[in-house]
């Protein structure tokens, strides 16, 4: 088991290596060189020279390479274009509000969805079955900015239920309230963006939780469960919805890029200071490297719960154990 | 295989909901010139009403109201069909050309070259599409309609790959691939006259799953203010309706285009997996 976390350890990093190759000679490619985008066009040509050198630019490209994969290596992403400040200092003070939202909603969303699939193939053809399959399909395939404007509108607006957006209120957080005050105050503001992201994401694992439950139903473990004249509650929860969890997890692993998404264009509707707002931000701005640092940093966070799946399988499934 | 049975409303009631939906989008994409020449009041770009220049609601004179300056939201929206079925089917067709292709080289060459590309597919599926479509724009500068098109065509073909490169690595051990070999056929050849014909059905049903990605993100990407400005678009439409602060003042003017790119994507999902259920006999007992 050891040798399987190394392993995949090993090819997370590799993986890694690809975007951030990628990455440099994406970024390469741009018409100019980075430096021309920051520099003065009305500057003497020495001076200009002289911050080609400073920024390394007048050394062959494979040099160049190499000090970026140094310098990234060291957690030194340059500074933002706009506000001068190290990179890796403004993506880290955004990253806690987006682990907040991300982990919550995939968790969330991966219960419910668990949840409601059993409860669907449980019962199979009804009018449960039906509603719920088509409502979860809707919401997995809504523009997920409008349905966050149409939540806004509707509980902020109309209704004053929820803030409009952000991650606190700031008078609040000023005049030194208590934390159990604070800790309320976030759950409030974080309950509209965890609403429409969980929304978008529960249909994915309700499917395959649903298909997986249909397949376990007709083993025969459970006709013998059954036999044995075990309650249907504990044939549906102990014997058939433990084995039908298997694939849900392999699924979830493949969804996690697709909430991140989600989350990035959640965050943006509701002005979330996460990474993905950042990253928005920055690339409107062309702020290269800050959309550089929030892209790597957003691809490290899904890269790790990858890993962390690929474990919690492993650890579910003792068959994969020793494979 | 015996497909054309699967093919009932009966048996797949949501692929034909999906293509119902996809019709309407076709007839309203048709329809679109009709209001502009009606008056140019109705113009999707230059459009706009002398008596109101600013937000109105869904009145007579204009079905779903005006925008911030007076233009018609009825006729962008008309507008706005044929641009994102534009982009689904380009896009996709691009998607599913590279996949095939990717998928049947790895598939054909297996071994360390399959190794190499499936490394590739696994890493681009890990990295989630927006985010990666945003650094990389950033990096394009300013795009057209067409730019992106081709960015979001060249992202998508990864799932496609993967799904082809199966279906190859089965088919170059059957008869039919070895007799081409022996009559001296070359690896260009036999990929392309004999295995491509053999995959393209199960391509063309990715290419729908491929079309709601695709209409998805243009909007996405319209929506952050990184699409075409000169494009009467779903997203853009959004975009200016939420820059322009009206997203609760003008309600009319929000609600129809998400509405539109939901339903749009809805339907291109539903038809992918009606489709998928048809030539996928694993999937039809459930």
């Amino acid at each position: 088991m050891a040798g399987y976390i190394l392993r995949r350890i090993f090819q997370t990093l590799l993986t890694l290596f690809v975007i951030l190759t990628v990455l440099f000679f994406l970024f390469r490619l741009m018409p100019g060189d980075p430096a021309s985008m920051v520099l003065d066009p009305k500057m003497p040509p020495e001076a200009k020279e002289a911050l080609r050198r400073q920024f390394g630019l007048d050394r062959p490209l494979f040099t160049q390479y190499l000090f970026y994969l140094g310098n990234v290596l060291r957690g030194n992403f340059g500074r933002s274009f706009q506000s001068a400040r190290p990179v890796i200092a403004i993506i880290l003070e955004r990253l806690p509000a987006t682990l907040l939202l991300f982990t919550t909603a995939v968790i969330l969303s991966f219960t419910l969805g668990m949840w409601i699939g059993k409860l669907i193939a449980w019962r199979r053809g009804g009018p449960l079955e039906i509603s719920c399959t088509l409502l979860g399909l809707s919401f997995y395939t809504v523009f997920l900015p409008w349905f966050g404007m149409l939540v806004i509108w509707i509980f902020s607006y109309r209704l004053d239920w929820f803030p409009l957006g952000g991650i606190l209120t700031p008078e609040l957080w000023i005049t030194g309230a208590s934390t159990w005050a604070k800790a309320v105050d976030v759950l409030h503001h974080l309950a509209l963006p965890l609403l429409v992201l969980t929304s978008v994401m529960f249909a994915g694992s309700m499917l395959v939780m649903r298909s997986s439950m249909l397949e376990t139903l007709e083993q025969d473990y459970v006709v013998s469960a059954r036999a044995k004249g075990l309650s249907e509650r504990i044939v549906k929860n102990r014997h058939a919805a433990r084995n039908a969890m298997l694939p849900l997890v392999t699924s979830f692993t493949l969804s996690l890029a697709f909430s991140m998404s989600g989350g990035v264009l959640t965050e943006s509707v509701f002005s979330w200071p996460g990474v993905g707002t950042e990253l928005v931000e920055a690339v409107m701005a062309q702020d290269y490297p800050l959309a550089q640092g929030a892209f790597l940093l957003i691809a490290v966070v899904v890269l790790v719960a990858n890993v962390a799946a690929d474990v919690l399988y492993v650890v579910l499934d003792p068959r994969i154990r020793y494979r | 295989m015996n497909w054309r049975r699967w093919l009932s409303v009966r048996r797949n009631p949501l692929g034909f909901l999906g293509a119902g939906i996809l019709l309407c989008f076709v007839l309203m994409a048709i329809l679109a010139p009709i209001l502009p020449r009606l008056s140019e009041i109705y113009d999707p770009v230059q459009g706009m009403d002398p008596e109101i220049l600013g937000t109105s609601f869904p009145s007579r004179r204009h079905l779903l109201g005006t925008d911030a300056w007076g233009g018609d939201v009825l006729s962008q929206l008309m507008h706005g069909a044929r641009t994102a079925l534009l982009v689904a089917v380009v896009a996709a067709a691009t998607s599913v050309a590279i996949g095939t292709l990717i998928g049947l080289v790895a598939g054909y060459f297996a071994g360390f070259v399959d190794g190499t590309l499936m490394r590739l597919v696994d890493v681009m599926l890990t990295l989630p599409l927006i985010p990666l479509v945003l650094v990389v724009s950033s990096a394009l500068g300013q795009l057209s309609i067409w730019g992106v098109v081709l960015l979001i065509g060249f992202l998508g073909w990864p799932g496609i790959a993967r799904v082809i490169r199966a279906q190859a690595l089965s088919l170059r051990t059957r008869d039919f691939i070895e007799s081409a070999r022996a009559y001296g056929a070359g690896n260009v050849r036999i990929i392309l006259r004999h295995m491509a014909p053999s995959v393209l059905p199960l391509a063309f049903v990715y290419m729908s799953l491929t079309a709601n990605g695709a209409i998805f993100l243009e909007a996405a990407l319209s929506f952050l203010g990184l699409g075409d400005p000169n494009t009467v678009s779903w997203g853009m439409m959004l975009q200016w309706c939420f820059k322009t602060g009206n997203t609760f003042r003008a309600p009319y003017w929000m609600l129809p285009p998400g509405l539109a790119i939901s339903a749009l994507c809805f339907s291109f999902y539903l038809i992918g997996r009606g489709l998928d259920e048809v030539v996928n006999p694993r999937l039809r007992r459930m």
